[in-house]
Parts: structure tokens; C-alpha cells; sequence
């Protein structure tokens, strides 16, 4: 009889919400990305605004939901992904082993990571900070910038871009790397559950600290 | 060959009610922030609006002379010089006509 160990990695709250944000992301930023350039013409241009207002509708209240609904889950997370040691200078010393692994094939030791390792806590921090301020700028710009004096909607917008921007040339990275770990991959789309050997070798800190047999055969 | 799953989870809760009140408190003040400092700046922005107004009718009440057919020099231009208000005089004199002045200022 084989018996394949598998934890529970990412919560169906937790799965939802990045259902909604992938739903609701890709169209932001591929909007997003057209309204800087303004490559089209003027039709085109207002699809793309009303497309890019209601893709930023949909995170804001999915944002909001998961505030509400899964603030347990919310502050879990940051506690994580600020939570730093010195094996978190160690890991991005080596960049956490992957330019080794995918560009000469050789895998090296890396240091003991949590649940998240240190390039994961820097994207979230990224995507914590970074998001909040796209939600409530993208929202004044949109819903009241008649309101607003002529230099704090300046602010506001120059804001939004930066963080744009800065989330979406993370993007690529982190589908490239979320791919890459496809059993993470999969737990994070599919099921939510990945094994205990793989979580082992990736989070050994998080196996040893915060795990717990669940119950038999479910 | 029978696949079985042995399940594992979280050991809930990971955080310890001091972190939950601790974390979830500078949670929200960071939240907060943002949206009091935007509701700050539109006030301040009626605020000027609203002290601009209010000096506008301040002017007008202390004004001896609010509308111009109460205008004593007006009234003595019509009697002694311009015959009647929108007159043929008044208007060859009052009436001004468009010109383009931006052309020489374009090289």
C-alpha cells in the first residue's frame, strides 16, 4: 500500500481569493500596461479604462471579502512575510538556490525557510503594500478625483503607476516561478494540499513547527 | 497498488491572541491612514472653497455699489454722453471684437 503524506498548504479561503485575484489582475495590468502607452485609438482606449475600472472593482471587493471574511488568514500572512533572521540575508545570498538549479543544473544548500522563503516575503510584502495602495489611489482616481486638489490627485496617480508597475513586472516572475513549483502550482489552483516530502525540502521550518496530523484517509 | 492520503494541517491558531491584536491593530491604523489623509485633504479643499465664498459675499456687503446700473459714474456716462444703455454710441464704444493676439507670440 502506498502512502502519499500530503499537507494542507493553501486554505479554500485562501484559494478563492487568488482565484479572484488572478481573474482580476491579468486583465488590470495588461489594461493597465495599454493605458500607460496609449497605444490604441480613442474607442479602444475607453474599452480599455472601463475594462481596467471594473477588473479594479472586483479586486477591491475581493480584497475587502477577504479582509473580512479571513482576517485570521490576513494576519497569519503578514506575520510571515515580516517576519526576517539572518537566514534570510543567507537566502538571498544565494538567491535561494534557483540560478544555480535552472542555469548549471546544480543544486546547492540553502538555508532553513518557513512557510515562505525570503523571495516569497518580499513579494508579499510587495503585493500587501503595493495592492493596498492600488485599491484606495485606483479608487480616489476613479470615483471622486473632482474632490481632490489638483497636486494630491497628481500624487495619487503617480503613486498608482509606480506600484503598478512594480507589481506588474513582478507578475511575470512570479508565474514563471509559480510554474516552476508545480506542486505548489497545483495545491494553489487545484486542491490546496502538497506532500509532506516536497514541503519538507522547501519549508522545513513550517513542517517542524506548524504541522499537524489532520485525521486518516480524507 | 491502493493510494492513501494521511492528511496534515496547521497547527491553528499560529498566532497568540496578544499577536492577533498587535498585528491586526497596525493592520487597520496602516488601512486607515491613507483613507483619513484623503478625507482630510478633501475637506481642506471645500474648506478653501468655502472661505473663498464666503470672502466673495463679504466683498459684496461691504460693496457701496453692488450692480452697475447703480454706479453713479455709469449712470452720468448714459446721461451725459452714451444716450441710452445698448445705444449705437454705447455699442461702437463698449463692444469689443474678437482678435486673435496668440499669432505673433507663435515663431
Amino acid at each position: 500500500m502506498h502512502h502519499e503524506l500530503l499537507i494542507l498548504k493553501h486554505p479554500l479561503r485562501v484559494r478563492m481569493f487568488h482565484y479572484l485575484l488572478i481573474v482580476s489582475f491579468l486583465p488590470l495590468a495588461a489594461t493597465g500596461v495599454i493605458l500607460y502607452f496609449k497605444p490604441l485609438g480613442e474607442s479602444a482606449m475607453n474599452l480599455a479604462m472601463q475594462i481596467h475600472a471594473a477588473a479594479g472593482a472586483l479586486l477591491a471587493l475581493a480584497a475587502g471579502a477577504f479582509f473580512l471574511l479571513a482576517f485570521d488568514r490576513l494576519l497569519l500572512f503578514v506575520k510571515r512575510i515580516f517576519t526576517f533572521s539572518l537566514d534570510d540575508v543567507r537566502w538571498f545570498a544565494v538567491l535561494g538556490g534557483y540560478p544555480q538549479k535552472l542555469l548549471l543544473g546544480r543544486k546547492i544548500s540553502v538555508p532553513p525557510m518557513g512557510k515562505y522563503n525570503s523571495g516569497q516575503k518580499l513579494f508579499g510584502i510587495c503585493v500587501l503594500i503595493g495592492g493596498a495602495v492600488l485599491i484606495i489611489s485606483g479608487l480616489a482616481l476613479w470615483a471622486f478625483p473632482h474632490l481632490l486638489p489638483r497636486a494630491a490627485t497628481a500624487y495619487l496617480g503617480l503613486l498608482h503607476t509606480f506600484f503598478g508597475w512594480l507589481l506588474t513586472l513582478f507578475l511575470p516572475v512570479h508565474l514563471f516561478l509559480g510554474v516552476y513549483m508545480v506542486d505548489d502550482f497545483k495545491a494553489m489552483i487545484l486542491h490546496g494540499r502538497i506532500p509532506l516530502a516536497e514541503a519538507g525540502e522547501m519549508s522545513p521550518r513550517w513542517v517542524e513547527k506548524e504541522i499537524i496530523p489532520l485525521s486518516e484517509n480524507q | 497498488m491502493e493510494k492513501q492520503s494521511l492528511s496534515y494541517i496547521e497547527n491553528q491558531p499560529a498566532l497568540s491572541r496578544r499577536e492577533f491584536i498587535t498585528i491586526g491593530g497596525i493592520v487597520v491604523a496602516f488601512l486607515a491612514l491613507p483613507v483619513v489623509w484623503i478625507r482630510t485633504i478633501v475637506a481642506s479643499n471645500n474648506d478653501y472653497i468655502r472661505a473663498r465664498t464666503k470672502g466673495l459675499y463679504q466683498d459684496d456687503a461691504r460693496a457701496a455699489v453692488r450692480v452697475s446700473h447703480a454706479n453713479k459714474s455709469v449712470a452720468r456716462y448714459y446721461r451725459e454722453f452714451g444716450g441710452e444703455p445698448l445705444g449705437h454710441l454705447s455699442h461702437e464704444l463698449l463692444h469689443t471684437s474678437y482678435i486673435n493676439r496668440t499669432k505673433g507670440l507663435v515663431s
